[in-house]
């Protein structure tokens, strides 16, 4: 190996990513700004939040997808068959949302009634579950870790999850030829904040994992601005004529991820796709039962052998 | 539907891609050519040596170089111009319909058909892009790596030998031979598939019984480290600096290098694109790889894969990059590789900064729907044995060139 691992140099590099985000410099000289004057949004950055799950404020589920349970009542689903073997691990957590005011993303009452289908079919139509790019709003707040780079008229982020990137320009740049997963991304400053319009979506992505969708109408207002040196207040202003009455806004913190050893690690899932998407086109499938294109998951599970509450029951 | 149709979608959609490749790539290599004397490197307003912007090689070099300029390492003019000149002429006889011969399994057996890819660059000055052995050619492969890949190609062999690529005794069959279907075909592979050792065009194996069989590139997984083309468009900031890796057909993907002293991920953590390590030697950025997984795939090399890379902006218009490729179970020595990248305009913004290829995969579903429909077609008694279709490493035609004879490659 290049550099050998010496006491020294790991308690060195502590103390500067903790001291100094910008690299193996020293002593403290974390500046909060650029070379250029500018509010510097580089690192290593995670929401922290339930937005990945659901944009607005919701109670916590009994699964990410659930059906009707023995009382037939909404509030008594009980997890679906996809996801009942994970036991407590399938629900979905409780939160207060991202969206300003009221909490509840303002729908046409067709667009309504697609947002509630998509959520009783998330397996089937969530592209997350087939690692297609996550799009933008929804790269900034998915529970991986993503790293922005600030150059000069550029600033380029790059995703944990599926390796997915966007660059912003601060400077002239043509469109792109056809419209995108990660939108076409123009920044400006206003002050100390960083105002990014974000278009030419093709309208293929969601905002969450609960059906929230968009159209390829879809126009962003992105604003960064820094709370502290460790912490980026993020707002977007959503505007979509095609699914919403009006425009509407959330509103989240992302924390600088703090660990002095902090790096972005690929998730190159594609792979980890690929029964999901074409195991039912094997010679010999390994989930067993297939109609047409509809995976039938047949559940086992197991009791281990000395588990205790089992063998208490079983007396 | 049938096989041919499905397979013919596939097509549409590698075309669709190389067509918007191609576009990008043409414009900026013509508008560089115009280009004035370059300027000195600039540097960063914080003071590091400045490798921003969009990059791309503007011109082709062999990676090794070919027998026939042994002992050269530059092509003289002359040498360039004929050379380009003779390689259009290839091409451009490849493009007529006689010579593609359509239809031809070796036409239609991969889904990503090799002969749409004809598009060339000129050629550039070095006979080979191996600066070291001095001979420009891979140094000699160990025993252990040989026996790999004899073993992969004996099994590839057995998967042809019942196809008309052994019955005409095309190239791709070359050390094999016709006979009746082979059992090994129910065999799992002897690595994990990646791409084809031998032959061009198409898949890796003449198989299609899951994902797998059809190697890195069909399934969207191709782009590794090190590369030697596409586009990068390269962003720094103090302490980090992302490279975004423009590659094959939406295969791109996103690099960001620490500058750091800190030591390497342990060694039970594999990436497929390793962990990278940079830090500053005078003008130079010299990045350290390791941790590469056992799936990665550079010419054979996986996790014992070891790089040093050079990237040195040598005038506004060029970096230099070289890379010293270590991996002491494949090759017997180390060797080094090195090109220039030239800058391309920001403002034209000519690179494909998407990947998409795996959100637009229809042809593996054509693929392997269309090998199921073959084989349920054959229990039937309604078509022939699917053992006797070649659906991969069939040879032909990759790049517009042949395979051998007149047409083939005057670089490789």
């Amino acid at each position: 190996m290049r550099f050998p691992f010496k006491a020294g140099v790991f308690v060195f590099a502590a103390v500067c990513a903790i001291g100094c985000s910008a690299g193996n410099s020293g002593s403290d000289q974390r500046s909060s700004r650029t070379a250029d004057g500018k509010p510097d949004f580089s690192g290593i950055w995670q929401a922290n939040n339930e937005a990945h799950w659901d944009l607005q404020a919701h109670g916590a589920r009994a699964g990410m997808v659930t059906q009707p349970g023995v009382y037939p009542y909404e509030y008594a689903q009980v997890p679906a068959a996809a996801v009942v073997a994970l036991g407590a691990a399938a629900g979905v957590p409780a939160s207060i949302g991202v969206v300003e005011g009221d909490g509840q993303i303002p729908y046409k009452p067709e667009a309504a009634a697609i947002r509630k289908e998509n959520g009783e079919h998330w397996i089937d139509r969530d592209p997350e579950l087939k690692c297609y790019l996550p799009g933008i709003p929804r790269a900034m707040y998915m529970p991986y870790p993503f790293q922005i780079v600030q150059g000069g008229n550029k600033i380029q982020m790059g995703y944990g999850f599926s390796n997915a990137s966007r660059v912003i320009h601060l400077d002239k740049a043509t469109e792109p030829p056809d419209d995108t997963y990660m939108g076409h991304s123009v920044g400006r400053w206003e002050g100390d904040a960083l105002v990014v319009d974000v278009t030419h979506f093709n309208g293929k992505n969601w905002f969450d994992r609960a059906g929230n969708y968009h159209s390829e109408a879809l126009h962003l207002v992105e604003r960064f601005t820094l709370q502290t040196p460790d912490v980026i207040h993020y707002e977007v202003t959503i505007e979509d004529p095609n699914v919403f009455t009006r425009s509407w806004k959330i509103s989240m913190p992302l924390y600088r991820r703090m660990e002095p050893n902090m790096q972005l690690m690929e998730y190159r899932c594609i792979e980890y796709a690929e029964e999901f998407l074409y195991g039912g086109l094997r010679k010999q499938p390994l989930v067993k039962r297939w109609e047409g294109e509809t995976m039938i998951v047949d559940i086992t599970r197991k009791v281990p052998p000395g588990d205790k509450l089992y063998d208490w029951y079983r007396r | 539907m049938s096989r041919r149709f499905l397979e013919a979608v596939g097509v549409a959609a590698a075309l669709v891609a190389v067509v918007l490749l191609l576009r990008f790539a043409r414009a900026p290599l013509d508008a560089q050519t115009q280009t004035a004397a370059a300027g000195p490197a600039p540097t960063t307003s914080w003071g590091e040596p400045d490798l921003q912007g969009i990059w791309t090689r503007d011109s082709d070099e062999p990676l090794q170089r070919p027998a026939k300029y042994a002992n050269k390492e530059f092509f003289t003019d002359e040498e360039r111009a004929a050379l380009d000149k003779q390689i259009t002429e290839i091409v451009g006889r490849e493009a007529t319909e006689g010579r593609r011969k359509r239809g031809t399994e070796q036409d239609v057996g991969g889904a990503y058909n090799a002969q749409v890819f004809t598009s060339h660059i000129r050629t550039g000055k070095r006979t080979s892009m191996i600066i070291d052995p001095p001979d420009g050619r891979t140094p000699a492969i160990t025993p252990e790596e040989q026996k790999r890949r004899n073993d992969l190609r004996e099994y590839s062999l057995a998967l042809l030998q019942a196809t008309d690529v052994c019955k005409d005794k095309l190239p791709a069959c070359a050390g094999g031979k016709y006979g009746p279907p082979s059992p090994r075909r129910s065999e799992t592979p002897p690595l994990y598939i990646i791409n084809a050792l031998v032959g061009s065009g198409g898949g890796a194996i003449s198989r299609s019984d899951g994902p797998e069989d059809r190697g890195h590139g069909e399934r969207c997984m191709a782009a590794a480290l090190p590369d030697f083309g596409g586009f990068r468009r390269i962003v720094q900031s103090r302490g980090q600096i992302s490279m975004l890796y423009d590659v094959g057909q939406g295969q791109g993907w996103l690099r960001v290098i620490p500058i750091t002293d800190a030591p390497h991920l342990p060694p039970t953590v594999r990436l497929w694109w390793g962990d990278s390590r940079g830090r500053w030697d005078g003008k130079t950025l010299v990045v350290d790889v390791t941790n590469f997984s056992p799936k990665s795939n550079f010419q054979g090399s996986h996790e014992n894969l070891h790089l040093v890379e050079r990237w040195t902006r040598i005038d506004a218009e060029t970096i230099r990059y070289e890379v010293k490729i270590e991996d002491p179970t494949v090759w017997t020595k180390t060797w080094t590789v090195t090109h220039d990248l030239k800058k391309q305009s920001d403002e034209l913004n000519r690179i494909y900064s998407e990947p998409r290829c795996h959100e637009g995969n229809y042809g593996m579903v054509g693929l392997l729907a269309g090998a199921r429909a073959t084989e349920r077609a054959f229990a039937t008694g309604k078509g022939p044995n699917p053992a006797t279709l070649c659906l991969g490493g069939c040879g032909g035609f990759a790049g517009g060139f042949a395979d051998d004879g007149d047409d083939a490659n005057p670089l490789r």
